[in-house]
């Protein structure tokens, strides 16, 4: 992967026009989900706005830790410009309070110490490269860390106390969850979000032209399989 | 079956439907719910407020038996906890530290694993199908697994009164043994009826449930909304569970139920060898139960780790472990998943995930080259549950974003398929303590070849499906699902850690009525077994009492 391809704006996606989504793409340019909040149920509401409005700060991570997660968070989502989702804010709340997913493995830390030691690692990697941490380090060279981590090909260090692809997929179960729970990544994918207590009248056949009124359509898609493969995203 | 849509059978012995309110979802007799003192002795003690401890305490407190059930997570009230989100409703699942191991390791969580009154069914997608006849003898028919000390036919009335409390809705259901079901099937979205035409074109039958959720008038629980959040708690009391499905007449007829309330010792009385209570840890406190008898209900995980922590004296291995079977044989489902690409939107994430299921490939075909078989399902997972099928592919940065951005072109369909136990797939102690300060649960797992087998098989059947369906592109990421076994049942103490009646062998009051007495699990969704199972039991228990 090189920086071109790790830009956000692929085949030219349309601007967002209502709501905010993600560095304002999106192939729903048209849908806001935050438009509905009327329709939720209070508690739901209250839990969903509070991650748009309350972005938590971070007490979990040193200083040092969240400017290097911050930029790893940026990278594996593709957050190369405002508006971004504060991913390494939601993971800090989770590990401040001790919440879990329900398992270990055998063989891995537990999540907390897992987390800060991909901090020193990627910052140990980023010295391999003559730069101060990962943080400090030019985009390409941020990507082309996290492209050897995802293939379990990083050595020395830190990295010998723990299973990488093991490693790769928890943090980046964490990642999944800040990235796709957050009301922002709904609008870019066109999710319907919570749907209690209106539920849904229109789920039959959509090439029958069958939706809710207040769903907007899509501007453009391509199939992921054969775009991702071409453009040299894998 | 349309005939019965939405109109008959409510069942005789269970009001929980008219004692719910129309508009509010918590149980409306909490107010009036009976007390026992610690020392006193009550006649059955149920540690897990789940499939099999609801069931038991409601058919128990109808029988005039004072109950009291120990939960160790919160008391929900669905309008006040749950919410119409993916992310918010890890509150459901079981999330204390847990070890995994093995070759094929298995996550737990929001995968199998809940807690809170109403136990993994609060979350659970809703699929309630019954085993085969065959399942009940896959020793003697198919020369693997082992037999049960029950057949099908001394649980079929079970399954007819639970299919009747939760209610099924479902078409007429033509595999195992044929049967009906008391609410006509849903109506099927667009994601999953492209799912039926791929399968059709191959010559695959499918049918509509069947799913424990309301299609008409049932009590005061109101019809399904689609909308969809299944695995996040039903916030509409469409979907059961037994804390809307049993525990509001349990209530009603005495039985007491402690939530918070964390089980960490079974006891038992040295002098007679009998059980005497339940230590259990509630707001930081230990306190101790007295009971005339105990039945574990923690289910594959938990009920091993509550019998290997309750050693003592007399039984220094843990309870019913004299011969080394507790925490043994527990099986999870092999629950591969494909997911097919459309030029149309899909938009998958309207409608219960559960919509249509097939067993045609349920049972043994020699010339498959493995034994036992599998089901197919429909499963339409919210936008996370997406991300983790991209994730699994290997994609982050803007190819992760990518395939997000399609999600709703996407649809899942999966399998289900019957793993044989093993005894080396275990449950043992951990060196890992919780903040109780007791050993958490190590779970161990590997596949056997014929598992493996299965598999590969049930996944070309997949992709077949969506070949005949015309998708453009296809992912498949290799899951497990469900959590059965651990304390099976069994003919002999050497082979079993409980008899027939669900009685610990060797102890005489202890009973265990959950999915951990399962011998083996079939290629079926395991809560309404455990359901039948728990009938079935409280029945035999009710009518030794009587005698």
């Amino acid at each position: 992967m090189n920086v071109e391809e790790a830009r956000p704006d692929p085949h030219d996606l349309p601007k967002q026009r209502a709501g905010i989504t993600p560095q304002m793409v999106g192939r729903y340019p048209t849908y806001d989900v935050l438009s509905q909040t009327s329709h939720w149920d209070e508690t739901t509401r209250r839990v969903v706005l509070d991650r748009v409005e309350n972005v938590p700060p971070i007490e979990f991570f040193t200083e040092g830790e969240a400017l290097t997660l911050d930029a790893f968070c940026n990278i594996v989502t593709a957050q190369d410009s405002e508006p971004r989702i504060a991913v390494l804010n939601y993971i800090d709340e989770k590990l401040q309070r001790g919440e879990r997913d329900g398992w270990r493995f055998f063989d891995m830390p537990d999540d907390d110490e897992l987390w800060r030691l991909v901090a020193r690692g990627l910052d140990e990697e980023a010295r391999h490269h003559a730069h101060d941490s990962f943080a400090d380090a030019p985009v390409e060279t941020q990507v082309g860390i996290v492209h050897r981590f995802s293939k379990a090909d990083l050595h020395g260090g830190v990295w010998e106390q723990v299973n990488l692809s093991r490693a790769f997929s928890v943090v980046m179960r964490y990642v999944a969850q800040a990235f796709y729970g957050h009301p922002w990544a709904w609008n870019e994918i066109g999710f319907g979000g919570p749907a209690y207590p209106r539920g849904y009248g229109a789920f039959g056949s959509p090439h029958l032209g069958e939706e809710e009124s207040w769903e907007a359509d899509e501007s453009a898609h391509y199939d992921p399989v054969r775009d991702v493969r071409q453009r040299g995203l894998d | 079956m349309t005939l019965l849509k939405g109109s008959v059978a409510m069942p005789r012995d269970n009001d929980s439907a008219f004692l719910l309110d129309k508009h509010k979802r918590g149980l409306q007799n909490l107010d009036r719910m009976a007390r026992y003192p610690l020392d006193e002795t009550v006649d059955m003690l149920i540690v897990g407020a789940g499939a099999g401890g609801g069931v038991l305490a409601q058919r128990l407190a109808r029988a005039g038996w004072r109950v009291v059930v120990l939960e160790r997570g919160p008391f929900w009230d669905p309008d006040r906890d749950w919410v119409s989100d993916e992310k918010g409703s890890s509150g459901l699942y079981w999330t204390e530290n847990r070890i995994i191991s093995g070759n094929d390791p298995i996550q737990m969580g929001k995968n199998n694993s809940g807690v809170g009154v109403g136990g993994s069914m609060t979350h659970f997608a809703g699929y309630t199908p019954r085993l085969h006849p065959s399942d009940f003898e896959t020793r003697t028919r198919d020369g693997v697994g082992v037999d049960w000390p029950i057949s099908y036919w001394e649980l079929q009335e079970s399954f007819e009164r639970v299919e009747r409390e939760l209610p099924v809705a479902g078409e007429f259901w033509p595999w195992g043994d044929p049967h009906g079901y008391p609410h006509g099937p849903h109506p099927v979205a667009g994601a999953a009826s492209v799912a039926w035409q791929g399968a059709r074109n191959h010559g695959i039958e499918m049918r509509v449930g069947p799913v424990a959720i309301t299609n008409g008038v049932f009590g005061n629980r109101p019809h399904c909304i689609y909308r969809g959040f299944c695995l996040e708690g039903c916030k509409v009391n469409a979907k059961a569970s037994p804390l809307i499905t049993h525990f509001p007449d349990a209530v009603e007829r005495g039985c007491e139920i402690r939530a918070d309330s964390m089980a960490t010792r079974v006891e038992v009385d040295d002098a007679t060898g009998r059980i005497s209570g339940v230590t259990y840890m509630t707001d930081g406190k230990e306190r101790f139960q007295r009971a005339a008898a105990v039945a574990v209900c923690g289910y594959a995980i938990e009920t091993p780790r509550l019998l290997l922590n309750s050693a003592c004296p007399r039984h220094p291995n843990g309870l019913g472990n004299n011969d080394d079977q507790v925490g043994r044989y527990v099986m999870v489902q092999g629950a591969t998943q494909t997911a097919a690409r459309f030029p149309e939107m899909l938009r998958m994430y309207k409608a219960p995930p559960p919509e249509i299921s097939s067993e045609q490939f349920y049972e043994t075909d020699e010339r498959r080259g493995f034994a036992r078989g599998f089901s197919i399902q429909t499963i339409s997972p919210m936008p996370i549950g997406w991300a983790e099928h991209v994730l699994a592919e290997g994609h982050w940065g803007q190819g992760l974003r990518e395939y997000m951005r399609d999600y709703n072109h996407w649809t899942v369909l999966g399998i289900l398929a019957e793993f044989l136990p093993q005894p080396e797939n275990r449950v043992t102690l951990a060196d890992v303590k919780d903040a109780n300060g007791m050993p958490v649960a190590h779970f161990n797992y590997n596949m056997c070849e014929n598992d493996h087998a299965i598999v590969d098989f049930a996944s070309d059947i997949l992709d077949k499906i969506w070949d005949g369906a015309r998708a453009q592109d296809t992912l498949t990421i290799d899951r497990y699902a469900h959590l059965v076994g651990g304390a099976r049942m069994g003919f002999s103490p050497d082979d079993s850690v409980v008899d027939s009646n669900h009685r610990v062998w060797g102890v005489d009051n202890l009973f265990v009525v959950d999915g951990a007495v399962l011998p083996t699990q079939g290629a079926a969704n395991p809560a309404l077994v455990i359901m039948a199972l728990a009938d079935r039991c409280a029945g035999l228990l009710a009518k030794k009492r009587a005698a």
